[in-house]
């Protein structure tokens, strides 16, 4: 095969979406921590599937088309670190193929060195012996095989890059020594085998879904499939909550627009359908689960003007807030900006959700650890907020890369700013220390000052057990992390908390916050509370009611 | 002649100081289950905090009436002074249109009322200054420009134990972004453009005091200090121990929230205000 058409192309890609919805599960047990969390295959499956979803829209396009519909689609629902590295690789793919009408080996090769150099832009601080030197070695391999054959065969190159892909993942072990500890290889690295290996097994052919690559699993006795059902309940609750949740109105102004086409198309996804206009300018008004989505499409036939976005779900939640409030005599609290600057925070836990609102977030996403939210949904949750500026607290650093990547994207109405919160502790101090009188270049300040003067613990349940730091973790044990390195192994959630904290020096200027997760009993915590009170006279101790998953406790010395 | 200063009970000015420096206050007034008493002549700060804890409803503050003002200006005009007249924010509250409506009822024009736009303490210190300038002046119009001039040089900085207070009576302006917290928190809240506004929000009184005392060094050296307190006069003791860098401690006025003001602030308010030197 000398060229890909982009009808090869599109298939190519659809075959590795299913290859890598095959491996999810291998995947997702991959965990190098063994905390619950932001399952690697759930998260590249669900961004990768965005983009084949606007591929499937994309009929009798080239390369270059079908290159940018799956790199749009899966900017938009791209989440976790590893969600995000593969939108920017399938970005970085759609600028190696931009104006290409079919793909022939040399457009291959430069494709995928665009692709790398996209992929390592997207971190800040690159690591290699994960997913980006597996890429990266598919890339240089073609710029070696492409040196030696002018003319080479688009399968055969596919074939070395995937060879490369192979031999680079079996090798972050040796790069990255915690995958070596931990008895793994890189997760990230083996989805962009996955992905590759399911096009090529495609390409080949007949298509017949042997996608055995023959890939290692897992270390460790998890059972993967009970373990991402708990996971998935979660991560669809968080995902299914924004269906057709936001009234959507733009206008679109172009030349031969096509009136029946755009209602078409967008019915296939929206509900309560006004479209209205000739081939100038249509006015559109629909209800929708991801404006994002319709805003792209009404920009790929012109001009878009007078766009307005309602969140109504958080319409409705605020009147259920007033309502409620009402009823208990007590005032309602502010839920819309006061001025041009909203912040936004994402949430794990209807208790920290209802904190993070009532310390001024105008819209709160839920999510966290087990469930990262994607690109979309941030940008859905600063849309709703409506400020002219927002300020985004991602409070994961699976969440955080997501979220710098929803403040990249291209909107001349709204800003988005971006505090790295890595920890819900984290985002607790910077809300506190948010000010909507206040520019926004003064509250990122403060914030950020606010954010560093902060320790976070964490407390979560090992769901595997392992060697970490030379610690070895039973399955079952609490681990006590302390800005996110295990410090402590206890038998109980109080246990690893008080020890973790054993190892600050606490004085009484310190403010300790617990943060009580839905696992933890209000008393035990109590408990727990009291005994913090009693080894530092005069400390102050503040519990509240967090109501997060997976972690019975969070908690922040300040 | 002689030009005299006169205020409102808002301004929660130290009864010793305002004889001493010949001062009229015109008091506000306090209702208090359907009872009205004159801000700080029938009721003692003691009463009114007992009974704005315990008692069912909140009281209400009313200004004084355009007749009270008439009847201080005008003993003061017959005893020959000229007077300048400062009140609490318009934004507050309609002490200042009394004034002006009593002046206007008067035929002398030797009246010059002004819009502090600030409010406790912080006026006290502008009329304690302004008090201090009619001794050195013979002229009110002059005294009313330095008094204009001087009023950017004069702020406040406050903590309240809940904006509740202020929230339900209507004058908390846009802290009410501040509003709601589930963790308990003292919001720092400040005067600017004559209206209650947000600052920060710190996790309890050690911090919230060290803050405000931060908050005045910065804003360079002082002429002036005054601190007050609703309910814990320890606190304010505390609080005028850590002004030595700034100020002489018997150069620092003490003063309690009077019943106008505790009405908005509530229990367990903490007030520093300061006026930059020139």
């Amino acid at each position: 095969m000398e060229v890909l058409q982009g009808k090869d192309l599109a298939q190519a890609w659809t075959a590795g979406l299913r290859c890598l919805e095959h491996y999810r599960d291998t995947l997702n047990a991959l965990n190098v921590y063994p905390v619950p969390d932001g399952d690697t295959g759930t998260n590249m499956l669900l961004t990768m599937k965005a983009g084949i979803e606007r591929v499937a829209q994309v009929e009798g396009g080239g390369v270059a088309a079908v290159a940018a519909g799956l790199a749009d689609g899966a900017f938009w629902e791209a989440r976790g670190n590893s969600g995000v590295i593969l939108s920017q690789f399938f970005k970085g793919l759609a600028q190696g193929l931009a104006d290409k009408e079919v793909c022939a080996a040399a457009d291959l090769t430069a494709a995928l060195r665009a692709a790398s150099d996209a992929a390592y832009r997207s971190v800040g601080n690159p690591v290699e012996g994960t997913m980006l030197t597996v890429i990266r070695c598919a890339a240089e391999a073609l710029e070696q095989a492409g040196e030696k054959t002018a003319a080479a065969d688009c399968l055969a190159h596919w074939q070395t890059a995937l060879a490369a892909a192979r031999s680079a993942l079996d090798n972050t072990p040796e790069l990255l020594p915690r995958l070596k500890e931990a008895g793994v290889v890189d997760a990230g690295g083996m989805g962009i085998v996955v992905i590759l290996g399911g096009a090529y097994a495609h390409l080949t052919g007949p298509e017949g879904e042997q996608w055995d690559l023959g890939l290692p699993t897992a270390a460790g006795p998890v059972d993967p499939s009970q373990r991402t059902a708990a996971v998935e309940s979660d991560f669809l609750d968080a995902s299914t909550e924004g269906e057709w949740g936001y009234c959507t109105q733009f206008l679109i102004q172009g030349d031969g627009l096509d009136l029946e086409k755009v209602r078409a198309d967008l019915a296939e996804t929206a509900e309560s359908l006004v479209i209205v206009g000739d081939e100038r300018v249509i006015r559109v008004h629909i209800h929708i689960g991801d404006p994002g989505a319709a805003l792209s499409y009404g920009v790929a036939l012109g001009e878009l003007s007078q766009i307005k976005i309602d969140n109504m779900n958080l319409q409705n939640q605020d009147w259920a807030a007033g309502h409620q409030a009402a009823q208990s005599g007590s005032s309602v609290s502010p839920s819309g900006p006061v001025s041009g600057l909203a912040l936004v925070a994402v949430a794990p836990g209807d208790g920290l959700a209802q904190l993070f609102r009532d310390a001024g977030c105008a819209a709160v996403v839920s999510g966290g650890q087990t469930m990262n939210p994607s690109v979309a949904q941030l940008v859905n949750a600063a849309a709703a907020a409506g400020g002219r500026e927002v300020i985004l607290l991602p409070n994961n650093k699976n969440v955080a890369i997501t979220a710098v990547q929803a403040a990249e994207r291209e909107n001349d109405a709204q800003q988005l700013y971006v505090i790295p919160t890595r920890t819900v502790a984290q985002g607790v101090a910077a809300a506190l220390a948010f000010n909507a009188q206040l520019p926004a270049a003064a509250n990122r300040q403060a914030m950020e000052t606010a954010v560093a003067a902060v320790v976070s613990i964490e407390v979560t349940r090992a769901v595997r057990a392992t060697t970490l730091d030379g610690v070895a973790v039973a399955e079952g044990d609490y681990m006590g992390l302390v800005e996110g390195d295990l410090a402590v192994v206890r038998d109980s959630p109080e246990a690893a908390l008080l020890s973790a904290l054993g190892g600050i020096d606490l004085s009484e200027d310190h403010i300790v916050t617990l943060y009580r997760g839905a696992e933890a009993a209000e008393e035990t915590a109590a408990a727990a509370a009291r005994s913090i009170e009693e080894k530092t006279p005069g400390i102050q101790v503040d519990l509240v009611y967090g109501g997060q998953p997976h972690y019975p406790y969070f908690a922040a010395v300040e | 002649m002689s030009i005299r200063i006169v205020t409102d009970s808002t301004a929660d000015l130290p009864a010793a100081l305002a004889q001493e420096l010949n001062i009229s206050v015109v008091p506000s007034n306090v209702v208090i289950d359907d009872v009205n008493y004159r801000d700080g002549i029938d009721l003692t700060p003691e009463e009114f905090y007992r009974r704005l804890i315990a008692g069912p409803r909140l009281p209400t503050t009313s200004q004084p009436s355009v007749g009270a003002f008439q009847a201080v200006y005008q003993g003061l005009l017959e005893q020959g002074h000229e007077i300048v007249s400062l009140h609490v924010s318009g934004k507050l509250s309609g002490t200042v249109n009394s004034a002006t409506q009593a002046k206007a009822a008067l035929d002398d024009p030797a009246i010059a009322v002004i819009d502090s736009n600030l409010a406790s303490i912080a006026l006290a210190l502008v009329v304690v200054k302004a008090a201090q300038a009619a001794r050195q002046s013979d002229s009110y119009q002059e005294v009313a420009e330095q008094v204009r001039r001087d009023l950017g040089q004069t702020g406040v900085f406050f903590f309240v134990d809940t904006l509740e207070y202020l929230q339900k009576g209507g004058r908390i302006g846009k802290a009410q972004a501040f509003v709601g917290s589930l963790l308990h928190v003292k919001p720092i809240l400040t005067l600017q453009e004559g209206e209650v506004h947000p600052l920060e929000r710190q996790r309890n009184r050690e911090r919230a005091m060290r803050r405000i005392v931060e908050l005045t060094g910065e804003r360079g050296p002082v002429q002036q200090l005054a601190v007050a307190y609703s309910t814990e006069p320890t606190w304010a003791d505390d609080l005028r121990g850590r002004l030595s860098d700034l100020l002489p401690a018997e150069q620092i006025i003490t003063s309690r929230f009077g019943p106008a003001i505790g009405t908005y602030v509530g229990p367990g308010a903490l007030g520093l205000a300061y006026t930059a030197a020139a």
